[in-house]
């Protein structure tokens, strides 16, 4: 029971994939940039708490040297050495903004604000409406006291992480939430074609063997012509079942993996499917030279069967399928209704179809996807509208 | 040898013409502003000071000192209330244009704070 719920997750097809990966992208994003803005939000209002508190004590150190000021321009130039204090730098600038004397450190002076950071300092303008010496602005410099920035960011990152972990996990459940009723539509086709899969398989080789029993040579002509239509129609039910048999028990089966020759196997498919192609007089071209590959001998003969069936179904009468075999790849190529350029990487989509005029369940492909995926082979389609679709797989 | 001469006679001509001039800027304050304020209780330095208080930068003290001494006014002045009623306001200025914008740049370069504080 669950290795077929947990088949029935790997087997969720890519768009369904693709809605969830977006859907938690999406939803990751606007969680982040929403808890980026929160951050900076708090982050500045930190640095205001901190730019308050440093205020007073700056204020008063520009108070103190106002007074200092004040009486060396009293005593100037009898005493001309500017005061300096142990707790701070400071710097006067006259009306125009002309430098007159510094002790700053950092250079980077800014009139229009009243207390900013610059480069690890902050400094603090004090305006003044008397100019001792000639200063309209005075200039108070300390030392930035980085502990506020440090548990600011701290502060940041860990209730950043902690929200971003509670709401990711609201995200996982409300995309559970809402994936659910798609997920229900797979659960129950998935179920159904379990449950029709084996009933299939006593009538469809009961079939087979009957109509390989039957001595033709006492039939009419006419019978002939009827037993091989039953033969087509029963190889085409026996080809789906073969398909929904890999789709539903293929991965609980035991792979066993060896050099398959793979002109023999295509040979002995196109002898097989030969039959399915003489109503609609499509020919076979095989230019076929020896290519070994190490497969389970069911997975690529699912692979092959798959695309000669869908080189069949979806050619035009007459047409003609080409199969091309050397080394390291094999390319089948149809002359049939090709596929519209935008549609060709949804091919290979669970219950996707060419053409719904056709019958079928749109699983073939689906299952070459997935056997070529896990053997780690490369596939690629190249198809043209009303021309025909040529498949390459490369090993 | 000729032209060493030549040139030292050169040098000293010119050094001698700069020197002359710079004496004779000299002389527009000296001989114009010094006199009358060597018999007043506060120095031109002190006065320096006062107009630096309240006017701060190099341009602004320049145009208004220039514009008090074109037409002295008592609101105009920055000496206290006492030392105008026992002093009085000084008369308006016979120097020209020229005469007073170097005699105020004398007194700005004298006297300006920058470059002196250590």
């Amino acid at each position: 029971m669950s290795a077929s719920k947990n088949r029935d997750i790997n087997l969720l097809r890519s768009n369904e994939k693709q809605s969830l990966i977006r859907f938690l992208s999406l939803y990751i994003f606007l969680v982040t940039m929403l808890l980026l803005l929160l951050g900076v939000s708090y982050y500045e209002s930190q640095e205001k708490l901190m730019f308050s508190n440093q205020r007073t004590i700056l204020s008063t150190y520009a108070n103190e040297q106002v007074k200092k000021l004040k009486i060396l321009h009293h005593y100037f130039p009898t005493k001309n050495e500017y005061p300096r204090d142990e707790r701070f730098e400071s710097a006067i600038y006259d009306i125009e903004r002309i430098h007159i004397f510094s002790t700053l450190k950092n250079r980077k002076i800014d009139f229009d604000k009243e207390i900013y950071r610059v480069e690890e300092k902050i400094h603090f303008v004090k305006y003044l409406d008397d100019y001792y010496l000639g200063a309209k602005y005075l200039f108070i410099e300390i030392d930035e006291n980085r502990d506020w920035y440090r548990e600011t960011i701290i502060s940041i990152i860990a209730l950043g992480i902690i929200t971003l972990t509670v709401l990711g996990i609201f995200g996982i459940f409300f995309m559970k939430l809402f994936m659910r009723p798609m997920k229900n539509s797979v659960d129950l086709l998935d179920n159904f074609i379990k449950d029709t899969t084996h009933e299939l398989n006593t009538p469809i080789s009961a079939i087979l063997a009957n109509i390989e029993m039957m001595d033709k040579s006492i039939m009419s002509e006419k019978n002939i012509k009827k037993l091989k239509r039953i033969n087509i129609a029963a190889k085409t039910v026996s080809h789906l079942y073969q398909d929904l048999t890999y789709l539903v028990l293929g991965h609980q089966t035991k792979v066993r993996d060896e050099w398959i020759e793979l002109k023999e196997l295509i040979e002995a498919r196109v002898e097989y499917f030969s039959l399915l192609a003489t109503p609609k007089r499509i020919t076979f071209h095989l230019d076929l030279e020896t290519g070994k590959l190490f497969i389970d001998a069911a997975k690529i003969a699912r692979v092959v069967d798959n695309l000669i069936s869908n080189a069949i179904k979806y050619n035009r009468r007459s047409g003609s399928i080409k199969i091309t075999l050397r080394s390291n790849y094999f390319i089948v190529e149809d002359t049939g209704i090709g596929i519209e350029h935008d549609k060709v990487t949804a091919i290979f989509e669970r219950y996707s179809r060419f053409n719904s005029s056709e019958g079928g369940f749109g699983i073939g492909l689906n299952i070459v996807k997935s056997i070529i995926d896990e053997y780690n082979l490369t596939i690629k389609v190249h198809s043209v509208l009303r021309e025909g679709t040529t498949i390459r797989v490369s090993f | 040898m000729q032209k060493i001469i030549k040139t030292t006679l050169t040098i000293i001509l010119i050094s001698t013409m700069t020197y002359a001039k710079n004496i004779e800027n000299e002389n527009v304050y000296s001989k114009n502003c010094i006199p009358c304020h060597e018999y007043l209780p506060a120095s031109l330095e002190r006065m320096f000071m006062s107009y630096m208080k309240i006017y701060s930068g190099e341009f602004t003290l320049k145009e208004s000192l220039k514009a008090f001494l074109r037409k002295p006014d008592k609101e105009m002045s920055v000496m206290s209330d006492l030392f105008l009623d026992r002093f009085g306001v000084k008369d308006k200025t016979d120097l020209s244009e020229k005469e007073l914008e170097e005699a105020v740049n004398i007194y700005w370069n004298r006297h300006n704070v920058r470059n002196k504080l250590r």
